[in-house]
């Protein structure tokens, strides 16, 4: 490992020291807010895979939050499972399904990609509503966490722990395979993936396993959502909206960097949450005009600021 | 980096620490009895979440106008902190840990089943207390919470009682009657309920339509139900599926020979406006109407609330506004009979509370809901809303076909 | 019979006024790469505008449908010259980011200056509706509302695909939009052509808002239902011919009405995404596309 590389864990291990002892700083509100931003952090480094690193804008990134949510609560409330059980049988069950679809949608370029990725996510949504007898349907479902059934209610700071392990999960992912040989192959893809596939990645295969890698970790996001919801929705666990937010963050914060979508998902939460607080009535207003603003000032996302540091450096080299 | 981008990070980070810095102040200072409300302020249930925001402000301006809320020996003021949920579940949960922090115990609901499922769920770990104005779902009350009290009748009774109605007063007395639905759980439950009301009643019930909640096209339920001429099309819908059903009814020639009713939407003034004359005849079911019997001490009768309404918002109440006046209503009663803001104290207060008010009875079962409360049931006639049913309340005769055609 | 029939003839007419509202956000994506997701917030100003127009004068939303497209298409001009040409070269997540924002700005805002509450503009004859009598298929109604906004959307979309394709400007559109460095180095001002193309598909979204207004409800909420529409049926009819929003539309609005008659009524939204997933997997350009803008040259 090279020095930078170790500097870097090093640091990332201090901040997650760090986050661990927070909690007993806070109130119980405050921990929740902070552990929305794990999640959207979480989700932005998910997405980061598929749109920033392999440039395959997927607008239905959601159907992986919502499948992985669903998957957690039939399982739980019909089949008894407990959530550790459930929740890694989720991930892989998103990543199963990422590379079914994945097969022929990945086939599909740029817009044609995105809008057939939405199709599936709100065809998701709509199956989902339909199969009552399994989902509860519009009505939601409820995942036992009383009375000796499933698994006990991690409480609010338990639950912190749990985003906080997902977020650190997601970056190190990312991390890991912006490193690594199969990143450099998701990056030539995104650049040129005739000129990819003729310096010999197998595009196939390496965009299957960008998709079901990202699909993996936000099914996990969306497993530990439902637990920690207690009683989900269809039109929440498959709200395009999320989808919106995840690419948000990343465009933000800077799409196929490891530090940008963590930025991103972090500011953005912090400001939505300090406006809705102060302004209930017109946070929403101000919120598209930041946003708006942002854009206009930052157009290369906002890692693009940021000082000079090798890795940074780096990274950006191989950016969109 | 450029002078201006230096400017708008320095700006932006430092948004972010004033953010950081003002949270958590613990104020539930000595003169003020302070409620959080997480309320749809924005997003799909704004409209109705605005119209819960007047209901509870009517609320706090009565009863401060009466010199506020006598806690024992003492007058202390009333205020309502909004919170915007954007109409989503997992916000409004959020939102009610927050209020936690700030030390606000006594919750006021947000609008909407499903908001306010999830707030309950939240309020009773905390050991706060929520009065809940419009989450009428009756599965938010079989989950055994303790803390939530509801002061609207049940979704079970929104579609029985226009059905009882109709079985009561209409002649002809129609034959059959068909429901249409929309599949969110509230609209299933009064759905299911009113078909089974209707079944026992000795109507022939035809197979129930659904189609996607919010939907603007219902055309393929009305087509499918053409041919079998129910006599009666009963909508268990929302505002937008609502005004769907009596426009496109008229696209497509679907007359029922009695008429059409419709949960939730009539009451709504945007209704009326929408539909003008097609909205003539349509049957609902409404929370509260303004010959409710009863009064309290800060609203008075049925009738001083519509007056004192109409003054502060230049238009009557509907039935949503009213709902939230009577929830906030009931935690100041409570409050009062308590003599104390302590959250288990309030709550004990709400389950023995045994009022009469402007929205009729306030009185709890063990599972939280206002079960002596019944729900009128009324019709719009040239454009206005008439209370029909039950007998003691009716203003006006029903008008039976009540279809125009 | 009689009940296909007619919800055929439904979804034909529900389909023309659903490519009507697709065209615009088609024609900006097609020739700059931009998606506008702002493009829902200008049907609903659209609508509005005919709304005031009817309240405060009580003029046919026919008009207000002329209006709401004039006044759109200043909007959409201004927003284009303003903020969207200055990054129109980035990628295209940027300018997503961009009208988001937007999106935002325009639906808050008009919650706040024309309140929440659910609108239709009532007009004597959107419900009337004449009676096609066949003995071999029994009746179908025909509404007129539903017909005027039907037949106004298939002339504009068709006015489009001449304005396009014979006038200088169109072509001028066209050309900027398959090579940009080239069109310039013709002597075309992109900025402007840019600017125009956006403002005639406010202008578009703006007059099928007034259509909306007319046979159906609206409220601010509604803004990004119709930006996913738009979306589905750009991409269904297919980005790189001016005819796929009209034939996207058509397609859309017939599936949902023959969903609805032969399924339970939630399947509905179902069967569509099944059919557009199916659609791009079989013939990944959509329905009518062609490798038209595939090949385009970006500007760098």
């Amino acid at each position: 490992m090279s020095r930078p590389v170790v500097v870097w864990a090093l640091a990332g291990a201090v901040v997650v020291v760090g986050m661990v002892l927070l909690p007993s700083q806070l109130y119980t509100g405050q921990v929740r807010v902070v552990t929305a931003v794990l999640m959207f952090v979480a989700l932005a480094q998910a997405w980061n895979i598929i749109g920033g690193l392999t440039g395959y804008a997927c607008f239905g990134q959601v159907a992986f939050f919502g499948i992985g949510g669903y998957a957690t609560a039939v399982l739980m409330e019909h089949a008894n499972w407990s959530f550790w059980a459930a929740l890694p049988v989720c991930a892989l069950g998103c990543a199963v399904f990422a590379a079914l679809i994945g097969l022929p949608l990945l086939r599909l370029r740029g817009h044609y990609f995105a809008i057939a990725t939405l199709g599936v996510a709100e065809g998701m949504r709509e199956v989902v509503t339909n199969l009552g007898w399994l989902t509860g349907g519009g009505a939601g479902i409820t995942v036992p966490t009383v009375g000796g059934r499933g698994t006990a209610w991690l409480g609010n700071d338990g639950f912190y722990l749990l985003f906080l392990a997902l977020a650190a999960l997601a970056v190190a992912v990312v991390a890991l395979i912006a490193r690594s040989r199969f990143g450099y192959g998701l990056r030539a893809i995104n650049q040129d993936e005739d000129a990819a596939a003729a310096a010999g990645v197998n595009t196939t295969r390496a965009k299957v396993a960008a998709l079901a890698i990202s699909a993996a970790l936000t099914g996990l996001v969306g497993s530990a959502y439902a637990f920690q919801q207690v009683t989900i929705y269809p039109q929440r666990l498959f709200d395009v909206e999320i989808t919106v937010i995840m690419i948000v963050m990343v465009v933000i914060g800077g799409a196929g960097t490891v530090l940008g979508p963590l930025i991103g998902a972090v500011g953005l939460q912090f400001v939505s949450e300090y406006l809705r607080q102060h302004y209930p009535q017109e946070h929403i207003l101000v919120l598209g005009a930041v946003i708006i603003l942002v854009v206009l000032l930052f157009p290369s996302g906002l890692a693009g600021v940021r000082g000079r540091s090798g890795v940074l450096d780096t990274i950006r080299a191989y950016r969109l | 980096m450029t002078g201006a981008r230096v400017l708008a990070v320095g700006a932006a980070l430092a948004l972010v620490l004033a953010g950081c810095a003002s949270k958590g102040t613990q104020n539930q200072t000595g003169d003020t009895v302070n409620l959080g409300a997480s309320m749809s302020l924005s997003g799909a249930l704004e409209k109705e979440g605005k119209l819960t925001q007047q209901g509870y402000d009517y609320c706090v301006s009565t009863v401060n106008a009466k010199g506020g809320v006598p806690v024992g020996g003492r007058m202390l003021r009333l205020h309502v902190d909004y919170q915007d949920d954007q109409s989503q579940p997992d916000i409004a949960g959020q939102l009610v840990d927050q209020f936690n922090d700030k030390g606000y115990k006594l919750i006021l609901g947000p609008y909407g089943s499903a908001t306010t499922g999830a707030a309950m769920a939240v309020v009773e770990r905390n050991g706060q207390v929520m009065v809940d104005s419009s989450g009428a779902d009756d599965k938010l009350f079989s989950k055994g919470y303790q803390r939530t009290f509801a002061v609207l009748s049940p979704a079970s009774v929104y579609a029985a009682s226009i059905v009882n109605a109709i079985n009561e007063l209409a002649t002809p007395k129609p034959r059959s009657m068909v429901f249409l639905s929309a599949d969110d759980g509230f609209s299933k439950t009064v759905a299911a309920a009113g078909e089974a009301q209707a079944t026992s009643l000795g109507f022939t019930v035809l197979p129930t339509q659904q189609f996607p909640a919010g939907a603007t096209d219902v055309s393929s339920a009305l087509t499918k139900i053409k041919a079998s001429k129910p006599d009666v099309i009963v909508g268990s819908v929302h505002l937008a599926e609502g005004i769907a059903i009596v426009k496109q009814a008229a696209e497509l020639g679907v007359q029922p020979a009695g008429g059409f009713a419709e949960t939730v939407a009539p009451p709504t003034p945007d209704f009326v406006a929408t539909l003008g004359a097609k909205a003539n005849g349509v049957l609902s079911s409404s929370q509260w109407v303004p010959e409710v019997k009863g009064s309290d001490a800060f609203v008075g009768a049925a009738a001083d609330y519509r007056n004192g309404f109409r003054a502060a918002f230049g238009q009557d109440p509907e039935y949503h506004n009213a709902e939230a006046t009577a929830a906030c209503l009931a935690m100041v009663l409570a409050v009062r009979n308590a003599g104390s803001i302590d959250a288990d104290k309030v709550r004990d207060a709400l389950a023995r509370l045994d009022e009469q008010s402007f929205f009729g009875p306030l009185k709890f079962n063990n599972r939280g809901e206002n079960v002596t409360k019944p729900m009128s049931v009324v019709q719009i006639q040239n454009g206005k809303l008439v209370t029909v049913w039950p007998a003691d309340q009716a203003a006006g005769r029903l008008v039976w076909p009540g279809a125009s055609g | 019979m009689s009940a296909l029939a007619q919800a055929t003839v439904y979804g034909l007419l529900q389909g023309g006024l659903l490519a009507m509202i697709a065209v615009g956000f088609s024609l900006v994506w097609g020739v700059m790469n931009v998606i506008n997701l702002a493009h829902g917030a200008y049907v609903l100003l659209g609508a509005y505008t005919a709304w005031e127009l009817h309240a405060a004068w009580g003029l046919d939303p026919l008009i207000g449908a002329v209006a709401g497209g004039l006044l759109m298409f200043g909007v959409g001009y201004a927003v284009q010259r303003l903020l969207v040409n200055k990054i129109v070269n980035a990628p295209i997540f940027l300018t997503l980011l961009l009208t988001f924002g937007l999106q935002l700005v325009l639906v808050q805002g008009m919650a706040v200056v024309f309140s929440a509450d659910y609108r239709s503009i009532a007009t004597s004859y959107a419900s009337q509706a004449f009676t096609l009598q066949s003995l071999a298929i029994g009746d179908v109604r025909v509404p007129y509302g539903r017909l005027l906004a039907f037949g106004l959307a298939v002339l504009a979309t068709a006015a489009l695909v001449v304005f396009a394709q014979r006038s200088r400007t169109g072509i001028a559109i066209l050309a900027t939009g398959m090579d940009r460095t080239a069109a310039r180095l013709m002597g075309i001002n992109a900025r402007h052509v840019y600017a125009l193309t956006a403002g005639i598909a406010a202008a578009l979204a703006g007059a099928a808002g007034a259509l909306v207004g007319l046979v159906g409800t609206f409220s601010p909420p509604d803004a990004a239902r119709f930006t996913l529409l738009s979306f589905v049926i750009s991409v269904l009819g297919g980005l790189g011919n001016m005819y796929g929003a009209l034939l996207g539309g058509l397609v859309l609005g017939v599936v949902q009405a023959w969903a609805g008659q032969y399924l339970p009524g939630t399947w509905v939204n179902a069967v569509a995404f099944a059919v557009l997933v199916g659609v791009l997997i079989v013939r990944p350009a959509g329905l009518a596309g062609r490798a038209f803008y595939e090949a385009r040259v970006e500007a760098t």
